[in-house]
């Protein structure tokens, strides 16, 4: 079934010889990654640096990262899934169509010799990001990139990670995940968690209506997503709790100005790596912490009548 | 303060076996007697000391690896309802924060020992057991693949490598010492291991898995640490690992340790074809050792989600298995993989597992050195405990269940020519006096004064259909009624053991500029700051001169 | 037979796994009224959102727009509901036997898991019908879904067994990760169809992308097809086989992992 097999940075930084960034711009988007971690620093393996590393970009269009990679693949919009398939196939020596290879923009030559590089690599990683993950094939794209780097382990060394997006939403992930057993997606209303991404995920709950009321704290729904779900917001109470007044505060019913994270309030971020580091405030705010609001909401909520959800016998376990 | 009347205790520390007698609590301890308060009538009930788990993954990056990576088994698992004080949760392999305190208190659990925490996501550790309700706690910190450490002993400077895993143990604000697939972790970071205790192994040129064995034992003990160096062997899983088990006993000569999970550590053969169960001759050595504890490491059948800091192992089980499969390396120093599996009662291999874990707790003739485990939720969830208590007590129970196995595999065990069956005074000691004492916890595990009042009342006779030890009619902690019926009534907060042992300060100026190259983050934000510990209790200790 | 017709339509989803005639078929018609479903978090009585007439029965008669009305038909093993209107998401999950039928549109989820069965949607389904869910190594090990319209993403997602037959165009990834059973694909797919499969038939009847992972085998009309033609033919539902009309080509896949799947790609003569 695949998995994700993946390390934190500092192993990136010290072992691989082997880098490739699909469907991301690194450049631009996380502009010390390639100072930091991947290209320029000297690795207690990789003494020469960047003399010792082959970075390969995989991207739809030559954006400043292209300036920085060894190989440059331009590979069709929309053709992800199917690269990263065949790519699964060559590695293990199966059989491939090379015309519907070749419909992805790059020939069976240019897969083999990348298939090549990647079993011959001491130490490989592939680093995603939302090129791939928020184009069509979605997760999946994502499930290929990744299934892909864990076969790779047969040949040798391989890791995989995805480039999360900005904000704390690796801690988001992983405090959700340890106190509902889920990364986001998570419905409450049966008094225990449940999950399912397309039904209580955000955008597709706000394109559908099936919510009543929002919260929305260190995000922007307003400026991003389709405009169904923004009527959506607009429709009901909608409150923002935020450091700027943001698109989506301009619809909502309560805007509420927050200390920012990470400037004036402390807490602990986690790094795309899941490592926690702590915030360490440097400014003082004279607006309240989100966590400050967040517990005198809960006070007054706890005012009300208590909500105690009943186990119900019809909702058996499957 | 309580006064529990007419129950049958059971506190070998003390020497007590089923004697009728009042237990009186005040103040969070057990007290000689008590004037007023509550009493609580547990006639035809057994009074226990609270369970404590010397070995389990409950919290931190690895687990909470593989929660996300088993959605269908959440989905399935026990659901805890929001209310009052209770919060919402999941069971199953692998329980969210707030359900893991209501299950292991919800079964007379009361001290939980988390076994495999890396410095470098110690923060995210303590930020899940602050999460964790009820029980109190203890992590250990995993040593035998950081490479700092490794490079100090490899050129055999033991007395810098002490001070180095002093300071680390400072940092991460943990209890004791943890070590696995010692070299082989490191190796894995290049896709090898290390299978031979005397062989050096992928990234360094003499030092080998024994040397790091031997090397930490010295320094837990130099350290004078509570609880002994906590010891995952190589080569876990496979067959033919009798060999290195018992090896390593003889190189853990004239110190202590604690070997983790020894079922995993005890197969003969020498392939899977030829598997079959080596806890005869693991048993033996063992009882020749008397300077080790272990912990069974018992698989029970059903699903499990294994978990465990040994990568090259997992990502075998991966490929013959096929199942879903994650890894995570930390730089400078571990890993961990992760493979959700089934055993199979019918599968011969998971036949020789399941028998193997119960003739080591029958053959290893001292209960106070063998304690009750699965390495939850590697062979079973600790909350199916009460399963391996019957299997124990009830030679007939336990009969039945092994002709239920393929012939191939009961030709490869002992189990069906062992008649022992345990006492519930043993079974207090597997499950409670021998992990505190071993621990060196020594407020828990019995019911003399002066004890943490942790307290676990079951009936005499289990429910239908149900196993003793499954639903205690009370649970106390620390003192409050937490449990009544099988029912969590009251949500209070555990303590967290840590150790400060002690380093030559100077030390920190060594490790910072090693941290630098090795890592990528600021040195200043590696340690755990104390504040994000709920409710630590310290033990100071000094190193021997 | 019991009927409920609903009388408010919920203005957030409505969780009502009560409507399933395992549930109902020993229950009087006050209990019926009685029963829980949940309004988001609110949990309510089923009469406040629907009149019920009848009792005791395992025949089910549902009128109105139950677009958000989820797991009607959840784990139901006997009987039948027809639904006069549209159903909401997970209908007739985890069911193993009994029939569903509705006159109107269904959403994501139509079958999931199921064992046994049939589900008969006559308008559009979602995504996601007969399919795994999240995380689960398989998803429906028998049974039938037949749908007039179209549907969406990972139709059959790691089925086992069972036949889901589409009229309708499907959208991408029909068939992932297949173990076996049967697709029929009555417009053909987007993209991706069959991708990672192992084991199954995808049959579809009008060209579709392929992945580069299936390579084209041979020209033909499998025998099974009649057979399965006459059985979907009783169900309405009219697959070709005559050689005078056409053929299948037939593609075999995924060796990403490597499967042996195939892919039946009706060629009709002439074409």
């Amino acid at each position: 079934m695949g998995g994700k097999i993946t390390c934190t940075l500092g192993e990136v930084k010290n072992r691989a010889d082997f880098i490739v960034y699909w469907g991301g711009n690194p450049a631009e988007c996380h502009p010390r990654h390639f100072s930091k971690y991947t290209l320029t620093q000297k690795g207690k393996f990789v003494p020469l640096g960047r003399k010792g590393r082959t970075m390969v970009l995989v991207d739809i269009r030559e954006t400043p990262s292209a300036r920085a990679a060894d190989i440059f693949l331009q590979i069709r919009p929309g053709k992800d899934f199917e690269m990263a398939t065949a790519l699964r196939a060559i590695v293990k020596g199966h059989p491939t169509d090379a015309q519907v290879v070749e419909e992805t923009g790059l020939t069976v030559a240019q897969l083999d010799d990348i298939a090549h590089r990647m079993k011959r690599a001491r130490f490989g990683v592939i680093f995603f990001g939302m090129g791939l993950s928020m184009t069509r094939g979605k997760h999946m794209n994502s499930g290929a990139i990744l299934t892909l780097a864990a076969e790779l382990n047969a040949f040798t060394k391989f890791v995989c990670m995805p480039m999360r997006g900005h904000g704390n939403v690796t801690g988001a992930d992983v405090v959700l995940r340890y106190t509902t057993g889920y990364p986001f997606g998570v419905s409450l209303s049966r008094g225990y968690p449940l999950f399912n991404p397309g039904e209580f995920s955000t955008i597709d709950l706000l394109v559908r209506g099936d919510c009543d009321a929002a919260l929305v704290l260190g995000a922007d729904p307003g400026a991003t997503m389709p405009q169904p779900a923004i009527d959506h917001l607009t429709r009901i109470p909608t409150i923002v709790l935020d450091p700027k007044v943001t698109h989506t505060s301009r619809l909502a019913r309560v805007h509420i100005t927050t200390a920012a994270t990470g400037i004036s309030a402390g807490g602990t971020a986690y790094r795309m790596d899941e490592i926690p580091l702590p915030l360490r405030p440097i400014l003082r705010s004279p607006y309240p912490t989100d966590e400050e609001v967040i517990h005198r909401i809960r006070t007054v909520v706890a005012t009300k009548t208590p909500w105690i959800p009943q186990p119900l016998a019809t909702m058996a376990n499957a | 303060m309580l006064r529990i009347t007419g129950g049958r205790v059971y506190d070998p520390a003390n020497g007590v076996d089923g004697v009728v007698k009042d237990l009186c609590i005040e103040d969070g301890r057990v007290v000689k007697n008590v004037e007023s308060g509550r009493t609580i009538n547990a006639s035809g009930m057994m009074v226990f000391p609270g369970g404590v788990d010397v070995h389990t993954h409950v919290a931190g990056g690895a687990l909470n690896f593989a929660r996300g990576l088993v959605p269908e088994n959440q989905r399935v698992a026990r659901k805890f309802l929001h209310g009052g004080d209770r919060r919402s949760g999941i069971g199953g392999m692998t329980p969210t924060t707030f359900a893991t305190g209501y299950l292991y208190a919800g079964m007379g659990w009361t001290t939980v020992n988390e076994a495999a925490v890396p410095v470098l996501s110690a923060k995210h550790t303590h930020e899940e057991l602050h999460d964790t309700p009820i029980v109190d706690k203890s992590c250990l910190l995993l040593m035998a693949n950081n490479e700092i450490v490794l490079d100090l002993l490899e050129a055999g400077d033991l007395e810098r490598a002490r001070h180095v895993v002093a300071w680390m143990i400072s940092a991460a604000k943990v209890y004791g010492v943890k070590a696995v697939n010692p070299g082989g972790v490191a190796a894995w970071k290049w896709g090898k291991n290390a299978s031979a205790l005397h062989e050096s192994f992928e990234g360094y040129s003499s030092l080998t898995p024994a040397k790091i064995v031997s090397g930490l034992a010295q320094i837990v003990d130099d350290l004078q640490l509570p609880h002994p160096l906590h010891l995952h062997c190589n080569n876990l899983g496979v067959p033919g690992n009798v060999a290195t088990t018992i090896e390593t006993m003889q190189l853990l000569e004239g110190r202590r340790a604690h070997l983790a999970h020894l079922q995993f550590h005890a197969y003969g053969g020498d392939s899977w074809t030829t598997m079959r169960s080596g806890a005869a001759a693991v048993a033996e050595a063992f009882n020749a050792h008397p300077n080790l504890t272990t912990d069974a490491g018992a698989v029970l059948f059903g699903d499990a989600v294994t978990i465990t800091a040994d990568g090259p192992w997992q990502h075998l089980l991966y490929q013959l298995t096929g199942r879903k499969w994650g890894n995570l390396d930390v730089e400078n120093e571990t890993g961990c993989g992760i493979v959700p599996y089934v055993y199979k009662d019918h599968n011969i291999v998971n036949a020789v597992q399941w028998a193997v874990g119960l003739e080591l707790l029958l053959l290893i003739d001292d209960p106070w050195r063998v304690f009750l485990t699965t390495d939850h939720p590697n062979g079973g969830c600790f909350w199916r405990y009460p399963e391996i208590v019957q299997l124990l007590m009830d030679v007939d129970f336990r009969k039945e269940q092994i002709k239920k196995l393929p012939a191939a595999a009961r030709e490869r065990i002992v189990l069906a020519d062992l008649d022992r069956q345990y006492s519930l005074y043993e079974i207090a000691i597997i499950t409670s006096a021998g992990p505190a004492r071993s621990l060196g916890l020594s407020r828990k595990g019995h019911l003399g004064a002066g004890a943490d009042a942790d307290v676990a009342i079951y009936p005499e006779q289990p429910d239908e259909g149900g196993f003793l030890f499954s639903y205690p009619r009370y649970v106390i902690k620390a003192g409050a009624v937490v449990v009544e019926e099988g029912d969590v009534t009251a949500v209070t907060e555990g303590r967290e053991f840590i150790v400060q042992p002690g380093y030559d300060s100077g030390i920190a100026d060594f490790i910072r500029p090693l941290f630098e190259q090795a890592y990528t983050m600021s040195f200043e934000n590696y340690p755990v700051e104390i504040e994000r510990l709920k409710r630590p209790e310290q033990i100071t200790l000094r190193p021997a001169e | 037979m019991i009927t409920l017709t609903l009388k408010n339509a919920p203005h957030v989803p409505l969780e009502a796994e009560a409507l399933s005639p395992d549930v109902m078929a020993t229950l009087s018609n006050e209990a019926i009224r009685a029963l829980p479903v949940l309004l988001g978090k609110r949990q309510r009585r089923l009469d406040d959102f629907f009149h019920v007439e009848g009792e005791a029965s395992d025949e089910l008669a549902i009128e109105g727009d139950a677009a958000r009305i989820k797991w009607i038909g959840r784990g139901m093993t006997r009987g039948r509901i027809s639904i006069a209107g549209n159903a909401g998401m997970h209908l007739g999950a985890h069911m193993s036997g009994g029939t569903i039928d509705v006159s109107g549109n269904a959403s994501d989820w139509v079958g999931g898991e199921m064992s046994g069965g049939l589900i008969r949607v006559a308008g559009n389904v979602g995504g996601q019908i007969g399919a795994a869910y999240r995380g689960s190594h398989t998803g429906m090990r028998g049974g039938t879904i037949l749908v007039g319209g179209t549907a969406g993403l990972e139709v059959g997602m790691r089925m086992k067994r069972g036949i889901i037959a589409v009229r309708g165009l499907v959208r991408d990834f029909a068939g992932l990760q297949m173990k076996g059973g049967t697709i029929v694909l009555g417009s053909g797919a987007e993209l991706r169809t069959g991708a990672w499969m192992m084991r199954g038939t995808i049959l579809s009847l009008r060209p579709i992308p392929l992945l580069p992972t299936f390579s084209y085998a041979a020209t033909y009309v499998p025998t099974f097809v009649r057979v399965y033609a006459r059985h979907l033919g009783a169900l309405g539902f009219s697959i070709p086989f005559e050689e005078s009309d056409g053929a299948y080509r037939r593609y075999t896949g995924d060796t990403s992992v490597p499967g042996k799947g195939e892919l039946l790609v009706w060629s009709p003569h002439g074409a």
